[in-house]
């Protein structure tokens, strides 16, 4: 993996992804040792406040290097930033702290305590000292520089773009597990549509499992605005929410008001932790295995199959074909070069023993599609005219292959179909904020129109790209 | 894409210092490796590098006759090409090279049509005088002075009259200045064979090819201006426009364009080089932000999501086929595509020394792969034993996905492209089986 530039971080990070409870731990370690920083922070800015504080910070300004002074200003940023968001949040949970001196329950940590109490003498204030601590004492967050200025085009600013927020400027009331994931997922250690929203799913049941209901509220009228909603409102500045996340947490928003005031907290949060992994079971884990198999089905003896990149679900297809129904087939992958992600699939199915042809770009896209029989393309979500968004270049293959009259196969579980539209693939989309700088820009999705796809794979069944909709009519009947 | 100046790595300027001090046949196969090695690369640089190899032969050589001189060309056009068969600029310069020959032969038949030439001249042409093997001036290969000072001074002043009297004669249609209306093979008994009662000597058809040989490479250099002056006709204010790792050719139209205009440049980058591509278009950047256009470098292979944005795409052409295909760099194929689905124009840049007679090609034979290692490390050994990885260098845009070809010569439809072809070639060097085997 030494060719990929910006390989190593995502790479290592990715069998994270797969586990997201081991993760949580993981991450969570760090932010303890942080904790009496924060605490110290907090008790000098709780007496003199601001002032004292930033005598102390232009007097130690005078000793630092270039690139603390420029970590130092991004946080500060940052932390104005936070500044103006916590005292918006700040209205809405004034009511629930001052009800509930330790929101989180027993089970929650010590510094959960603290950390409310900090924020009843002021949250910003807080935040910004504790953020400008961090960052002269090399906080294991913000010693991560991102470019800071970042300049989008005029023509693209209304794309949304995933940014680093150090956990320090994170609302108090998010949970560690959820920092954890916010984190992975700005970093792109999770990275895909429906992995983001198992690891997401799984994410919130632990913050269930740790909820109390303050006494005076009902759990399902307390939850979702004060507990749910902070960590949403989190995971999205870290990184703009994917479809299936969005349909997902409607539903579990729609599960947490179901729910009867008069059954008790314990079995309430049990119920809730239930269904949710009975949707993970559902939606995600039966419907892959459902879909690998339908894929499976398509795929002849002699077959030359042509995919992009690496997608969880096509290479589960693949190897499902492949070693469980014996299935004998090429695999052409064209990848992207700035990814480089589907050298990682070429070396798992090399290893299987099928036989595997890689191209590092789109040079020669013609002569590779000419060889080949189907195309495999995995959505990261469909809209509801039966467009495809998918990780950009799919559009570019698809077309390259329909021309040829290949048959193209798309896989989605149909948690990611949406019922919006799009036309082209500046309606939605999102900037990677990797390779976009002053000099540079990248878009990490496009939108495939339906003329160029053949049938859509979906758990629910294969149907014409047009007949999304259908799908999603048949979804609210069986609800 | 050149390696660097300096260094020992040889390249096109080194090639061409050499070429004074060497016989022709060691400067031959110098280019031959060259040009297998792919140490002199780029459309541009090959069709240089050939026409100073010809000028080398013609200047050099020892041939008594037109035919002979034709053969010779034939031969070394064949080697040249057999070493870079993608690179159909060579074959171009060798046929242009081989009309030009016929065309100033013609003439001469027509000067003095009594004494039917090649037998005439063969007694007249000793062998060639060691003085024409050495020196062109270093700085701009122009024609040998050995081969000047060869000339007596009638002989140059014969050539200097015919140039006077018969301007269709000697300034051929492709030079720069030309219409593209000319006609070019007007030599060809258009003129009353009027008996000068002059012997043509050798000398003076040597010199007369070699000028023709100049003005091609001066017509190669001067492309890049004349493409430029239509750029503000394609490219209007506030245009989205898309390039993929633009040539100089393209650099230069858009520049020319953005001193008239405001626009913003969608800059498509060699993905393998992600931080060395910024140092190639910085000058380019720099010229771009003086004049307020904006310059947007985009990091992606797939250019879809950018089409609904684009206004026009723009691409340089390594080559032209005849029937309106390009050869152009990879990865331009999958735009096109893209701006062709989405009903964007493809404007294609290129002089028309790029435009190829060549039809027989398939598309596909027409990629070149390269070097695999673009993106799969050799040390990735589970990569290299088991998975076959195919890296292209160039590729090929089906004449349906484009919209204009502008050369030095104006802007052109696909249709009118074959004019262009008989204005430039002559039918019997187009049909020249240049591909084939080479009897070495």
């Amino acid at each position: 993996m030494s060719t990929a530039p910006n390989g190593p971080p995502r790479e290592a990070a990715a069998p994270q992804a797969a586990a997201p409870q081991a993760a949580a731990p993981q991450a969570g370690a760090p932010q303890k040792t942080d904790q009496p920083e924060v605490t110290q922070a907090q008790t000098s800015s709780k007496s003199d406040a601001k002032p004292k504080d930033e005598k102390a910070e232009s007097s130690a300004s005078a000793k630092l290097s270039g690139a603390e002074i420029k970590a130092r200003a991004k946080a500060e940023k940052a932390a104005r930033r936070a500044q103006v968001k916590a005292s918006k949040d700040g209205a809405k949970g004034e009511a629930a702290v001052s009800s509930s001196p330790t929101p989180l329950g027993p089970s929650a940590s010590e510094a959960k305590g603290n950390k409310a109490k900090g924020k009843q003498d002021g949250a910003a204030a807080s935040g910004a000292t504790a953020a400008g601590r961090i960052a002269t004492s090399k906080g294991p967050v913000p010693a991560v520089i991102t470019e800071p200025k970042v300049t989008i085009p005029e023509c693209f600013s209304h794309l949304p773009m995933a940014k680093r927020i150090p956990i320090t400027q994170a609302d108090k009331d998010v949970h560690p597990t959820v920092l954890a994931l916010g984190q992975q997922m700005a970093t792109f250690a999770i990275d895909e549509s429906i992995i983001r929203l198992k690891a997401t799913l799984l994410a919130f049941k632990k913050v269930i499992e740790s909820y109390n209901t303050p006494p005076g509220n009902t759990l399902a009228r307390h939850l979702t605005p004060h507990v749910l909603n902070p960590q949403i409102d989190y995971l999205t500045a870290c990184r703009p929410m994917c479809f299936s996340m969005g349909n997902a947490i409607r539903w579990l928003k729609l599960q947490v008001s179901k729910i009867d005031p008069d059954v008790p907290d314990q079995e309430a949060k049990k119920e809730l932790c239930v269904s949710i992994d009975n949707f993970i079971q559902e939606r995600i884990s039966v419907a892959d295995l459902v879909i690998a198999e339908k894929a499976t089905d398509m795929i002849k003896d002699g077959d030359t199959i042509l995919v992009f990149g690496r997608s969880n679900i096509v290479e589960r297809a693949l190897l499902h074909a492949h070693c469980d129904a014996g299935k004998k087939f090429a695999v052409t992958i064209v990848d992207d070069p700035y990814e480089r992600k589907g050298q990682v699939l070429a070396k798992k199915l090399a290893a299987e023993g099928i036989k595997v042809t890689y191209s590092g770009d789109f040079g020669g896209l013609r002569w590779h599609a000419q060889r080949a029989t189907k195309v495999l393309l995995g959505a990261e979500s469909m809209f509801h005219n039966g467009a495809m968004y998918g990780k950009s270049g799919s559009c570019d293959l698809a077309i390259a292959a329909k021309e040829l009259g290949l048959y193209i196969i798309v896989l989605c579980e149909t948690i990611n179909i949406t019922e919006r539209v799009a036309t082209d693939s500046l309606t939605y989309n999102e900037i990677d904020p990797e390779r976009s700088s002053a000099a540079s820009f990248r878009l990490l999705y496009d939108t495939t129109p339906s003329a160029y796809l053949s049938v859509v794979v979906t758990e629910l069944g294969s149907v014409q790209p047009t007949s999304v909709p259908d799908l999603l009519r048949k979804l609210e009947e069986s609800n | 894409m050149a390696p660097p100046k300096g260094g020992y790595a040889p390249s096109l300027g080194k090639f061409l210092d050499t070429l004074k001090s060497r016989p022709v046949n060691a400067s031959v196969e110098s280019l031959i490796s060259l040009l297998k090695r792919r140490q002199i690369n780029g459309s541009e640089a090959c069709a240089i590098a050939t026409a100073h190899i010809l000028l080398q032969v013609v200047a050099k050589d020892k041939w008594s006759d037109v035919n002979e001189l034709l053969g010779r060309i034939q031969l070394v056009g064949k080697k040249l090409v057999a070493s870079q068969p993608r690179e159909l600029v060579i074959a171009n310069i060798v046929r242009r090279v081989l009309g030009l020959i016929r065309d100033e032969a013609s003439e001469d038949r027509n000067d003095n049509p009594s004494d039917s030439s090649p037998d005439h001249r063969d007694p007249m042409n000793s062998p060639l005088p060691p003085a024409a093997s050495e020196a062109s001036s270093p700085t701009r290969p122009v024609r040998p002075p050995g081969a000047l000072a060869q000339l007596g001074s009638f002989a140059r002043t014969q050539s200097m009259f015919n140039l006077l009297s018969d301007p269709d004669f000697t300034s051929p249609p492709w030079s720069n200045a030309s219409t593209p209306g000319a006609t070019p093979g007007i030599a060809s008994g258009a003129s009353t064979p009027l008996a000068h009662g002059q012997t043509t000597d050798v000398h003076a058809f040597r010199s007369e090819v070699i000028d023709g040989i100049e003005e091609i490479m001066d017509e190669i250099k001067q492309v890049d201006e004349q493409v430029q002056a239509i750029s503000e006709i394609i490219i209007h204010p506030g245009d989205y426009i898309l390039v993929h790792q633009p040539s100089r050719t393209v650099q230069k139209f858009l520049t020319r364009a953005a001193s008239k205009r405001k626009f913003t440049v969608f800059l498509v980058v060699d993905p393998s080089t992600t931080s060395a591509a910024d140092d190639a278009y910085a000058p380019f950047r720099k010229s771009m932000a003086s004049s307020g256009s904006i310059v947007v470098t985009v990091m992606n292979v797939g250019l879809m999501a950018y089409m609904s944005k684009a206004n026009k795409v723009i691409l340089g052409a390594r080559a032209i086929t005849a029937k309106g295909g390009v050869i152009v760099d990879a990865g331009a194929a999958a735009i096109a595509r893209a701006a062709r689905a989405q009903g964007r124009a493809v404007v294609i840049l290129g002089g028309v020394y790029k435009i190829s007679s060549e039809n027989k090609f398939q598309q596909e034979e027409l990629i070149e792969w390269g070097d695999p290692s673009k993106y799969v490390n050799f040390a990735d050994g589970a990569m290299v034993s088991q998975v076959k990885v195919k890296s292209a260098v160039s590729e090929f845009i089906p004449g349906g996905d484009i919209d204009t070809y502008i050369t030095n010569l104006g802007a052109h439809t696909r249709d009118h492209l074959h004019t262009i072809l008989t204005d430039h070639y002559k039918e019997e060097d187009m049909s020249f089986d240049i591909y084939g085997k080479g009897q070495r």
